[in-house]
């Protein structure tokens, strides 16, 4: 028993100082969004701050042609943010695939999609 | 000594990558069987349940476990580890005395044999060995070495079709291995059976509903749950008749950034199993995520990026 209260003991000290993968928390366009008019650009919020020169956004649509202006952005205000400006899309379902490396090296990939109708 | 310290160093400085993911997937430990993958992980477990009387007249016990198990990736897709549980057996209604110590030392190895990152699919080799006669002899821990070759094998369905959307978020693990006793009969001419041991695990992940089929707009903690069923059998091949064993396993896991907690229910699936419902609590520790400058790479090599996608859709 004793064996493990010490690990929860171990895990809340180690807790306040770790670092973790960066995960999608939310998304502009959201997850999975049907939408009435194309979007001007995917902005992504993450769980982690992110590497800059490393994490990456791209934008598909069903032909697999890259729509994105590849001009992948970070808000200097908030760095869990990234987003990428996108051209005027005509309606369709569209693939957004980002990378995303925390500043401790973690890499997490992921993909959503998104409709335009 | 010095070259596994250079190594350490040089693994530390290599782009971090461990945990278990498939594609989009991420495949979380198991409470009750284990996962596929080879990874450093570090979990303690917390059991309680009771044990059926046997047909010598021995009483119902009540037991309580605490497991600990330390797993390190060595090479690229290839991890060792080393767990211990320390047991508590009570026998019911004070029919004699209570009885605790360390049960044998149980050691693994795992290979991650194929993926599919696009598919969500993993399928991996290894096994146990549990050294005989390393536990307390109080508790009466075996005095043989018993050997566990398995399988195990992991699928994500993230890859079903746009109309069975709401299914994405599915996945299925298991194992299937068989346990060899180095000994076959005991002194008092009692045989050790082979036995096939079965586990598997269906969960639903929130988390991957939410990042990436649809998102709902779930809260926390709800969007950071999974909810699962596992199921757990042991069948004696040969030798000692024995009966079929086993447990199902309703629960749920809440995934947080640097641990993972989960709590699950185990009920016998017959009376030779046990005489009612016990309780599984377990801390999975992400230890790459809590020191990753020594966790989350192998000692020798490169992680070769199972997950990192080319820029195509």
């Amino acid at each position: 028993m004793k064996l493990f209260y010490v690990s929860f003991l171990l895990i809340v000290v180690a807790s306040a100082h770790a670092s973790a993968h960066a995960f999608l928390d939310y998304s502009e366009p959201a997850v999975g969004a049907t939408l009435s008019a194309p979007p001007a650009q995917v902005k992504i919020w993450f769980t982690e701050k992110l590497h800059h020169a490393t994490s990456t956004i791209q934008v598909f649509d069903a032909a697999g042609r890259e729509v994105d202006k590849k001009d992948v952005k970070f808000d200097p205000k908030n760095e869990l943010e990234m987003g990428v400006s996108l051209g005027n899309l005509p309606p369709g379902t569209y693939k957004v695939v980002w990378n995303a490396v925390a500043i401790d090296t973690h890499h997490t990939h992921g993909t959503f999609e998104f409709t335009v109708r | 000594m010095a070259v596994l310290a250079c190594a350490i160093l040089f693994a530390a400085s290599t782009r971090a990558q461990a945990h278990g993911f498939e594609g989009d997937r991420f495949f979380p430990p198991t409470v009750s069987t284990d996962d596929p993958f080879a990874t450093d992980e570090y979990s303690v477990t917390f059991q309680e349940f009771n044990n059926p009387s046997g047909s010598d007249g021995t009483p119902m016990t009540h037991e309580i476990d605490v497991n600990s198990e330390f797993d390190k990736e060595i090479f690229p897709k290839f991890a060792l580890g080393v767990a211990g549980t320390y047991i508590n057996l009570d026998p019911s209604n004070h029919q004699g005395p209570a009885q605790d110590g360390f049960d044998n030392v149980s050691l693994s190895a795992k290979y991650q044999l194929w993926e599919s990152a696009v598919h969500e699919w993993i399928l991996s080799i290894g096994g146990e060995v549990d050294l005989g006669d390393t536990g307390s002899k109080a508790l009466g821990v075996e005095s043989f070495t018993t050997y566990t070759p398995t399988v195990y094998f992991g699928k994500g369905f993230g890859d079903l079709p746009e109309s069975l959307a709401p299914l994405k978020p599915f996945a299925l693990t298991g194992t299937v291995g068989v346990s060899i006793p180095a000994q076959s009969q005991n002194q008092d001419g009692s045989y050790n059976s082979d036995t096939l041991q079965l586990g598997f695990a269906l969960e639903y992940s929130i988390p991957y509903l939410q990042q990436h089929v649809k998102d709902l707009g779930l809260p926390k903690p709800l969007s950071d749950m999974i909810p699962l069923v596992e199921f757990t059998s042991s069948s004696p091949f040969d030798r000692s008749g024995s009966p079929t064993t086993g447990t199902v396993c309703p629960g749920i896991l809440w995934e947080q950034a640097d641990y993972q907690l989960g709590a699950e229910a185990l009920i016998p699936i017959n009376a030779h199993t046990g005489p009612n419902v016990g309780f599984v609590f377990q801390v999975q520790f992400f230890i790459d995520d809590l020191f990753p400058k020594v966790f989350g790479h192998p000692v020798f090599g490169h992680d070769e990026d199972s997950n990192t996608r080319s820029a195509q859709p």
